[in-house]
């Protein structure tokens, strides 16, 4: 994550502690000395009151590994693991176009994308259930062209959820992925079209490759919150949209099984550190060159 | 320029003299469920005894003990329901009050001594009352709609009803219907709530137990299980006057928030201060006119319009009719029967 090399001369070495006792400092204080804490809480005992029980116990591991959590996981990989799809199949286009137009329309883009944080979060949450909203315009354009039946509720399901999650993260899909292709040479692509290749096969076998480095941050920088979503599942998604988060929060909150909730969240940590290192560590994925 | 100076100067001295003035006033920590008294009475609370009140809301009584566990110290009063208190009580969180800080409570009303969470007050003292029912909007449902829990088995209504997230409100009002006690621990009773529970869902947008409001409001939901202030709050406050709020037939749960002081609070005598202020008369009567519930205060009571007193749906426990009251029931903290609740409601939300 701190970019550093492994071919680094050895006077470099202490320089290097220096310069990077910051980050590590602050990683270890507020990532890995939490993190670890919630790992050994899920080895404790759950106390029924509350809080913990004395002594160690795999109880809450072996509650986790119950089939009645399958359908959660499965439901939290194929939302977010569809979110991330879907970001990726939108935001490479609009990369592409970005980076391809002129100096001043680009910057015009580029804000566009950015504009949508400047409302609050939660706020834009809440326009989507404007939007969707059963007696809404959406619903009853819908309904009026006969695309879905007069039962059917655009809100409280895992589609809700999966649109509202594409809306939030698709900017950061976007701006990695422009940032790649910025500076792909696209020299490249005129080459490959004058060597024979469609203009399809170009983008796929030449332009995609170039930029897999972008493609792979932004896959990350969508699926990881995407993993963790507890708000968007809680807001816009019914009683079929449970994810691993909402989980957590009852368990935290309402069920006073701290263990557990520890268990879940140390899951859900490796989820996320599983496609992270396998981005991090691919070989040679410089990108453009 | 040296006028300016001057200017400038008197200006500093005045800002900081103000602060050094406020930073000398003590601040309470309210910790309480969101919208339950009106500002104006913290405000007048603040001028009268010369401090600062900070106040923070949760959800859900869980919520509350989940945060004072996990070592939230500062909070210089609280409002658990009930069984919370009892629980809270048995884990050492509560500091005891002093009566002698306390004269208002010859105001509480002697009838619900008995079902209050500290019949002698000694480790809290009622603020209001309330019971848990259905909410609905009258335009959206048939004019012969009755408030039944059944309503949730209908089909008509599918994807515009929510129940509550709460553990026991959604397993107590399957339990009433199935004509056992909400407090139940039986587990042939609760493995039938948990079924009955199962067949309702597909008819259900979600569990919700802070949304449902607005929800209501917009009619983006028609029914919900609720809080009878949050949702004649709706009618009154937001002037949705299509919405209508009755306990079942089957019966629904009571119960009754309380004010304590948690242990590790630093402003005791303010926070005896405040929970006396709560119990003054024209300040109790306030309160109710701001949220809708049910303060036990007998000389509040004489303060407010007799309209406002004969609701039967503000003051069930005094004006509903008796046979309906008679099948409500507190909700009971169940220590260790609590993991059995537990692990049903998760089938439940499981399920498809």
């Amino acid at each position: 994550m701190d970019g550093r090399r492994g071919g680094a001369g050895h006077g470099m070495r202490r320089r290097e502690w220096t310069m990077s006792a910051p980050s590590l400092g602050w990683l270890v204080v507020f990532f890995a000395i939490p993190t670890t804490y919630i790992l050994v809480l899920s080895f404790r005992p759950a106390n029924p009151l509350g809080g913990v029980g004395e002594g160690w116990s795999l109880e809450s591991w072996r509650r986790v590994f119950q089939p009645e959590y399958y359908a959660i996981y499965a439901r939290t990989a194929w939302i977010s693991g569809a979110a991330t799809a879907i970001c990726l199949l939108l935001g490479t286009p609009v990369a592409y176009t970005m980076a391809r137009a002129p100096a001043r329309t680009r910057a015009w883009l580029l804000t566009l994308v950015v504009v949508p944080f400047w409302t609050n979060f939660l706020v834009r949450i809440f326009a989507w259930k404007v939007l969707l909203h059963p007696d809404g315009l959406i619903r009853h354009l819908f309904g009026a062209l006969r695309l879905i039946g007069p039962e059917v509720s655009l809100l409280n399901r895992p589609e809700a959820v999966l649109l509202v999650l594409v809306y939030t993260y698709l900017p950061f899909a976007i701006l990695p992925i422009y940032a790649a292709a910025d500076s792909f040479d696209f020299g490249l692509l005129e080459a490959a079209r004058d060597l024979g290749a469609s203009r399809f096969s170009a983008i796929v076998r030449v332009f995609l490759p170039g930029i897999r480095r972008g493609l792979g941050v932004a896959a990350l920088l969508v699926l990881i919150p995407a993993l963790g979503s507890y708000l968007i599942p809680d807001l816009v998604g019914g009683t079929r949209s449970v994810m691993v988060g909402n989980k957590i929060t009852q368990r935290a909150f309402t069920d006073r099984n701290w263990p557990e909730a520890a268990a879940l969240a140390s899951l859900l940590t490796v989820a996320v550190f599983v496609p992270l290192l396998a981005v991090l560590r691919r070989p040679g994925s410089e990108a453009g060159r | 320029m040296k006028r300016y100076l001057g200017i400038a100067l008197a200006a500093l001295t005045a800002i900081l003299g103000t602060t050094a003035c406020g930073s000398r006033r003590p601040v309470l920590h309210v910790y309480t469920w969101a919208d339950y008294f009106d500002m104006d009475v913290v405000r007048q609370f603040e001028r009268e005894f010369g401090c600062r009140v900070r106040i923070d809301n949760f959800a859900s009584n869980e919520e509350l003990y989940a945060k004072l566990r996990a070592g939230a110290t500062g909070y210089d009063v609280i409002f658990p329901t009930t069984y919370m208190v009892h629980l809270m009580r048995r884990e050492n969180m509560l500091i005891p009050l002093d009566r002698e800080q306390l004269p208002n409570l010859v105001h509480l009303d002697p009838k619900f001594r008995a079902i209050s969470a500290d019949p002698d007050n000694a480790y809290s003292v009622p603020y209001m009352f309330g019971t848990t029912g259905l909410g609905w909007r009258t335009d959206r449902v048939p004019e012969d709609f009755e408030a039944s829990w059944t309503v949730f088995a209908n089909p008509e209504f599918r994807g515009r009803m929510s129940m509550l997230a709460d553990m026991r409100e959604a397993m107590g009002a399957a339990l009433k219907t199935l004509g056992y006690s909400l407090n139940s621990t039986d587990p042939g009773e609760l493995a039938a709530a948990g079924e009955l529970l199962k067949a309702w869902k597909p008819q259900l947008a979600r569990y919700d137990s802070e949304g449902y409001r607005n929800s209501l409001a917009s009619a983006e939901l028609v029914v919900v299980q609720g809080y009878s202030g949050d949702i004649i709050m709706i009618r009154e406050d937001d002037e949705v006057e299509e919405v209508r709020y009755a306990v079942p037939r089957e019966g629904g749960s009571l119960w009754a928030d309380e004010m304590a002081i948690p242990a590790g609070a630093r402003q005791v005598e303010l926070a005896h201060a405040f929970i006396n202020f709560f119990h003054r008369p024209e300040i109790a009567a306030q309160n109710m006119e701001y949220n809708y519930y049910h303060c036990p205060n007998m000389a509040a009571y004489e303060l407010l319009d007799d309209d406002f007193l004969s609701d039967p749906v503000i003051f069930f426990l005094l004006h509903g009719d008796p046979e309906l009251l008679a099948k409500c029931e507190f909700i009971e903290d169940l220590g260790e029967a609590n993991a059995l609740y537990t692990r049903i409601w998760d089938e439940v939300r499981a399920a498809r």
